[in-house]
């Protein structure tokens, strides 16, 4: 690359980049992956486990994450107070309704190592429940990640001729 | 003693230097040296030859030459980083002090101790090292501006 000096490219290999990823219709199991491993700095082919290469993520529409299966209402969320009876559990459902952001960053901090650099690397990871960005986290953005899933559409998006060319068994 | 034992630190510079300019970390130098003892006959040539050059060549360093009565002529080398480094140049050459010389111009001043990994090459990369763009595709702009436009 010449438009880097080669001492200064020393420093772009060292660089944080921002990721963006889209959360809406997305399983948060699979946000989560792909947060772990840009949040330790997987990705990248200098990666050393002591080196401290992770990089930010943004996570949008967190609001909108989908759950595969009945686990809005089966998964259930479990804490402890620490005082005697305060054993807390609740459903992925509650916990979502009581804090949008919650479910992505719990999924994303259990597939961390547990080490001592995990809360370091959950300051990087920036949890938004919509679209709206502040401006300083929109600067920085990078690029933008594609989704794991291809969001479904409703029936109201689809246009009047893929209706009339689905195949129908009967006639209703 | 064991090479774990040993102070070591990581290859680097005093504050990136060179990444924008470079600046020479060699301070002061003093050329201790005896007018008539025969140890110091090197120096004395080195004195007459290259020592003028070496301190137009240098303007950031301040050469002092100072004769004394002494038996062992010697460089006192003081750096920007407060390190200080003698050495000793009994019965050298005027070209093996200059060499001397240029070699305490161009170190850092940090302390010569064990690297840390000391990885090296002697063919590096015709590409360039991997940074975070490397085989990613262009994209111009900042990332999502149609969504912000939009609403």
């Amino acid at each position: 690359m010449s438009s880097f000096s080669r001492s200064a490219q020393q420093w772009a290999t060292f660089a944080r980049s921002w990721f963006l990823i889209d959360a809406r219709m997305q399983p948060p199991g699979k946000i989560a992956s792909m947060c772990s491993v840009r949040l330790q700095g997987k990705h990248k082919p200098i990666y050393h486990a002591l080196s401290d290469c992770g990089d930010h993520v943004v996570v949008i529409n967190s609001k909108q994450i989908a759950f595969s299966g009945n686990k809005w209402e089966q998964k259930v969320y479990s804490s402890h107070t620490g005082y005697p009876g305060g054993f807390k559990q609740v459903t992925a459902a509650q916990l979502h309704h009581k804090d949008p952001k919650a479910i992505v960053r719990l999924a994303v901090y259990g597939m961390l190592p547990k080490n001592l650099h995990r809360r370091t690397m959950m300051q990087r990871l920036h949890i938004f429940p919509d679209d709206e960005l502040p401006e300083d986290i929109r600067a920085n953005l990078t690029e933008e990640l594609p989704q794991p899933r291809e969001v479904p559409r409703k029936l109201s998006e689809y246009t009047q001729e893929e209706i009339d060319a689905f195949p129908w068994l009967w006639t209703p | 003693m064991t090479a774990r034992g040993t102070p070591s630190r990581f290859l680097r510079s005093v504050l990136q230097n060179g990444v924008g300019r470079y600046v020479c970390q060699l301070k002061r130098i003093s050329i201790i040296f005896s007018k008539n003892a025969q140890s110091s006959l090197g120096v004395r040539e080195f004195i007459e030859e290259g020592v003028v050059d070496y301190a137009r060549k240098n303007p950031g360093t301040v050469v002092y030459v100072s004769p004394q009565t002494c038996r062992i002529p010697k460089i006192v080398a003081e750096y920007l980083n407060g390190n200080v480094r003698e050495e000793i140049i009994t019965s050298k050459t005027s070209p093996q002090i200059s060499e001397l010389l240029t070699k305490l111009t161009n170190q850092s001043g940090l302390e010569n101790i064990r690297i840390r990994k000391p990885f090296h090459t002697d063919s590096p990369s015709i590409q360039g090292q991997w940074h975070p763009f490397t085989n990613r595709p262009l994209s111009v702009g900042p990332i999502r501006p149609q969504k912000q436009e939009a609403e």
